[in-house]
């Protein structure tokens, strides 16, 4: 047994929290998945490595989930991390409520008890860019807007409107989201081409300056559909429009500059 | 429809705010100046009020071409109304262009409620360019979503 | 099914000359959800609208659209005719068949379709239009001035004149501001403060007012009609009401030797003190950073001499709270000391001084009993050279504004000067001269002309110490084709810039108005409505919205009086229903907002508050956003960001919006 799960074995044992969320062994040994440890003999279960993919945070905001008392900790990737903190900007976590542990690479347990630790935290981590995803952004912009549009529109008419995407993402968390709304219905609720097209573009823009980059979506998706580069495409467009200091109220689309340019309102 | 371009009318859709081109376009009016049948205008108390939404529902009920108008920078009735607009234009712009729509088929204008003239020809230029452009027929196929299945089952 | 009343005007011939009206009341008449529908030459006309109402009670329509001239036009003289009829004023939308579209094309069968599009889009709008009431929010009949310079006094004084009390708060132990510093003021020279002092008095007694002076606006809660401050009243350390001002502890204060801020540095004045002797309330506080006592513990002359027994050492700070329905911000501003100029001496030649020390020498009540001497050794120079534009319009000092009352005042004091050293020589470096305003003009010329003042366009690179002692002044004439002059000067006036109060952005945060680069508070519009900020009840005048001379300082505090008075004369303020609205709905979701509060920045009117929404027991079920209707403009922008359409618009909602999108791009 690893030193941070006895720790973690004895902070559910004494009390602290009340359940901590992390990763076990998954069903192939190529993957992990989501563990609710509600007692010390599970936290024996919680790995931490490379395989842990999903993202947690997404569990944070699930109130059915969680005991309705007591501290909750997770054992969390950089990933987790940066959802988290953009949940707590977003007054979606209460203060304390949630107990953040990252494991170091000697399995040294990190406690980020609040939003400032875990700035520091995230900014002494930086996750590299997924060279795949750039190149794959790169293709499609160098494309004629006419094959452009053939691809996604091939692309998204397999969509099968499962909102995978949306489950599988920590920050879609409203309680009705705008495919649900039917006055007006903004977006027809079959799985067709452009209503498709319509709840990506909503979702995307929905994720303006919000996005983590954690690829959950992607991941989430049953039929691997390259969703991500979108709004990985938009983190892109808005990093080189408004820079990428993020607003430290409010959000890029809440927020202007009187300088702000552009070259298309005449 | 016809398709045929010579014979082809756009359908435009203006989106414009209340205080600066409503009034612009009013004044256009009590000037007498001419323009194109082409346009019609929806009015919002401001372009803050646009929805990205209602842009993509007037392509999808058939429009050919878009037109948001709103105050110039720094004279918005709202004082920045049209600011937060043009943040919002900007990464929605990026964005439908990454995804292949059609973004030369809306137009974003500045014209304010002294601007008359300027309102004539920016309704006569848009129509101009989405004529030559053509109807917006790869749009209009998707929206279309009873000869998308059939189209799917042939 | 809905039962809306379409009404065609031809507007004479202005709409049918182009327009086939009676093929769009045909067309309308076979919308949906139209019950009737009929064409008339003039429908604004007293028939016309007699038409309309009587539509609605033979027809019990539920909506009507009139397709007329633009609705910015007859919108009001339709709703109202509705509303006569008994249906609400806000289920009436005017179809613009006149500006629009027969004014702007050609007769033919395109403009009547287009005219019949235009009344379908609001056909559709209308069945989805709500009935509206107006907005209705009480009014605390009280007023609160921060600032007691003049724009506090006119404001107060104006305000309190029509009956509505005053509360003015201001953090000097005296009010006054920078006017009760003047020497004479231009173009008229008359004394300033004999101007200035009835009306610091006639606030003192005026019973509409109550002044605090001293004391500082620590918070600001609520919204138009509606604020509550929180006033610190900081210790002043003498019992008011036991205290006569006979002025005895001023002159029996040991501590004799603090520069005065009323000089401007240039006198003295001691830790328990008066400003000035006009100074209203004239009564003494005690500056605990200069007081013995305070800082050593020991002394208490003060209080030994009292005849009243007036002293209290122990006096804490007192918070009060005031409700009131508007505020009026004239905090004004300061100008820049000379350290801000390295080049100019950077505040090491006790010679070189700003216009607002000038003033206190050429003041009767100043330091030098309005002589003119030099503040290193008292004696009158005879040699003065004035410099223009010290900081203003010069990017590189982060100013590149206009300080606007500069010229004016360096005319004045090389007057002065002139007129009271007649063998002195006064000469003044200038960039241009702006004399824009009554009698302005005139007055720089009677300086140049009558009293000789040598008027040098060029700007000053440096002003240096000779080893002889003398300062010298090295400028560029840009008329002499820009050769370099020097001048000796036994004394220099700097026109420093005039920038906001360093406590300005924090006040502006408190009050949540915007301010600009420069710290400025910002007008609502800076020409339309130039004494209203974005929060609505609050308003500005005077120094803190920019640089201003008096006339224009009391024309602002006049006219943001007339502001204040006009909203705290109605019982209630009555606001269009056009505002943003958070849902609700049924447990448990209770409201699909979320509580992101993401929205609130996108509000320019701060109106988007949080509120908590309980059960039964009092417990906190969820946080939503909520829409002050008070502070709300209507603007959308909100609505448009809010993710899940929780917030939506009365009067332009996203149902309306989208069936009228829809709704134009209907028929083949």
């Amino acid at each position: 047994m690893n030193n941070w799960n006895k720790q973690i074995a004895d902070m559910l044992a004494d009390g602290t929290v009340a359940l901590v969320i992390g990763y076990e062994e998954g069903s192939t040994p190529q993957k992990t998945r989501p563990l609710f440890c509600h007692d010390a003999v599970a936290a024996e279960r919680l790995v931490m490595d490379g395989r842990c993919t999903h993202n947690l945070a997404v569990y944070l905001t699930k109130k059915e989930l969680l005991p309705a008392e007591g501290r909750i900790g997770v054992v969390a990737t950089v990933n987790v991390l940066k959802s988290a903190l953009q949940l707590m900007q977003e007054n979606q976590i209460p203060e304390g409520r949630f107990l953040l542990m990252a494991v170091g690479p000697e399995g040294k347990l990190t406690e980020l008890p609040d939003a400032e630790s875990l700035r520091q935290y995230i900014a002494a981590h930086p996750l590299p860019d997924n060279p795949e995803v750039a190149a794959l952004i790169e293709k499609i912009d160098a494309m004629s807007r006419e094959e452009r549009w053939a691809y996604w529109q091939e692309c998204l008419s397999k969509c099968v409107k499962c909102y995978a995407c949306r489950a599988a993402c920590p920050l879609c968390y409203c309680t009705r989201c705008i495919v649900e709304d039917n006055r007006p219905q903004w977006i027809l609720p079959w799985a067709s081409t452009l209503p498709n097209i319509e709840w990506q573009i909503n979702r995307v823009m929905h994720m303006a300056g919000r996005c983590t980059g954690c690829g959950a979506c992607y991941a989430a998706c049953p039929l691997h559909l390259p969703i991500h580069l979108l709004t990985k495409k938009l983190t892109q467009e808005i990093n080189r429009e408004f820079g990428t200091e993020r607003p430290a109220k409010g959000n890029v689309l809440s927020t202007f500059s009187p300088d702000d340019k552009e070259n298309f309102i005449h | 429809m016809d398709e045929n371009k010579a014979a082809f009318e756009p359908r435009i859709i203006a989106f414009v705010c209340n205080w600066c081109t409503y009034a612009g376009a009013d004044l256009t009016g009590t000037s007498r100046i001419k323009y194109a049948t082409n346009v019609e205008i929806v009015r919002f108390p401001c372009t803050g009020r646009i929805d990205f939404m209602l842009l993509l529902k007037a392509f999808a009920a058939g429009a050919d071409g878009i037109i948001v108008s709103g105050c110039h920078p720094n004279d918005c009735h709202y004082t920045s109304g049209n600011f937060h607009a043009r943040r919002r234009w900007i990464v929605f712009r990026g964005l439908l262009d990454f995804l292949g729509i059609d973004v030369r088929r809306i137009h974003y204008y500045w014209v304010s409620a002294a601007e008359g003239a300027k309102w004539a020809e920016v309704v006569n230029q848009t129509v101009a360019e989405i004529r030559e452009l053509g109807p917006y027929t790869e749009y209009k196929k998707v929206a279309n979503y009873i000869e998308e299945t059939e189209a799917a089952h042939e | 099914m809905s039962k809306i009343g379409v009404f065609i005007c031809h507007c004479g011939e202005n709409i049918s000359a182009t327009v086939d009206c009676a093929r769009v009341a045909q067309a309308a008449a076979e919308m949906e959800g139209v019950a009737y529908a009929t064409d008339y030459k003039y429908m604004c006309s007293e028939p016309g609208q007699q038409l309309i109402r009587q539509a609605i009670r033979e027809h019990n329509l539920d909506g009507v659209v009139v397709g007329s001239c633009s609705p910015r036009m007859h919108e009001p003289t339709f709703r109202r005719a509705c509303a006569e009829a008994g249906l609400n004023p806000y289920l009436c939308e005017i179809a613009n068949l006149r500006e629009h579209c027969s004014w702007v094309h050609e007769k033919g069968e395109a403009t009547t379709q287009k005219a019949i599009d235009i009344v379908q889009g609001l056909v559709e709008k209308v069945r989805r239009n709500q009935p509206l009431t107006p907005i209705r929010v009480p009014v605390t009949k009280k007023a609160l001035v921060i600032g007691g310079g003049i724009a506090g006094i006119q404001a107060a004084l104006d305000i309190a004149n029509c009956g509505h009390r005053v509360i003015l708060v201001e953090k000097e132990p005296s009010i006054g501001g920078h006017m009760a510093q003047l020497s004479e003021t231009f173009p008229t020279l008359d004394c300033s403060q004999c101007i200035l002092t009835p009306r610091m008095v006639e606030v003192a007694q005026h019973p509409n007012i109550t002044l605090y002076t001293y004391a500082e606006v620590e918070s600001v809660e609520g919204f138009i009609g509606n604020f509550k401050a929180t006033i610190r009243l900081k210790a002043k350390s003498v019992d008011e009401k036991k205290c006569t001002g006979c002025g005895l502890c001023t002159t029996k204060c040991p501590n004799k030797k603090i520069p005065g801020e009323f000089n401007e540095g240039l006198g003295t004045r001691t830790a328990i003190y008066v400003p000035f002797p006009q100074a209203v309330p004239n009564k003494p506080v005690i500056d605990k950073e200069h007081c013995n006592y305070y800082q050593k513990g020991k002394c208490r002359v003060c209080e030994k001499f009292c005849p009243t027994g007036a002293i209290t050492f122990d006096q804490p700070d007192q918070f009060i709270t005031e409700e009131v329905g508007a505020i009026v911000v004239t905090t004004g501003f300061r100008v820049l000391p000379t350290s801000f100029f390295p080049e100019y001496g950077y505040g090491r030649y006790k010679d070189v001084i700003t216009g607002i020390q000038f003033e206190r020498l050429a003041s009767a009540s100043g330091p030098t009993m309005g002589e003119i001497r030099r503040p290193s050794d008292g004696t009158v120079p005879k040699k003065v050279v004035f410099i223009a534009c010290c900081g203003s319009r010069d990017p590189a000092k982060g100013i590149p504004y206009c300080s606007k009352i500069c010229c004016m005042y360096t005319a004045k004091h090389a007057m002065l000067y002139q007129h009271k050293v007649h063998d002195g020589e006064s000469t003044v470096f200038y960039m241009d001269i702006r004399a824009g305003g009554k009698n302005y003009e005139e007055f720089v010329r009677r300086a140049i002309e009558e009293d000789k003042v040598n008027y040098v366009r060029g700007r000053v690179a440096r002003v240096y110490e000779r080893a002889d002692g003398k300062l010298v002044v090295r400028g560029v004439d840009t008329l002499l084709g820009a050769q370099q002059v020097e001048i000796e000067a036994d004394m220099v006036v700097l026109a420093t810039a005039g920038v906001a109060n360093p406590g300005a952005e924090e006040l502006a945060q408190k009050l949540h108005i915007s301010y600009d680069p420069y710290h400025f508070f910002a007008e609502a519009h800076p020409k339309l409505r130039p004494v209203e900020t974005n929060t609505a009840g609050i308003y500005l005048a005077g120094a803190c919205q920019a640089p201003k001379d008096i006339p224009e300082t009391v024309a602002t505090a006049s006219g943001a009086a007339a502001k204040v008075v006009s909203l705290l004369s109605q019982d209630d303020l009555v606001r269009e229903p056009l505002v943003a609205v958070v849902n609700r709905c049924a447990p448990p979701v209770y409201s699909t907002c979320v509580g992101c509060f993401l929205c609130q920045t996108a509000c320019p009117y701060q109106a988007i508050e949080r509120e908590e929404i309980k059960d039964r027991q009092g417990r906190v079920i969820k946080t939503v956003a909520k829409v002050n209707p008070g502070l709300c403009q209507g603007c959308g922008t909100c609505v448009s960001f809010c993710r899940s359409k929780a917030i939506d618009i009365q009067g332009y909602s996203n149902e309306q919006m989208y069936a009228e999108v829809n709704a134009l791009l209907n028929h083949e």
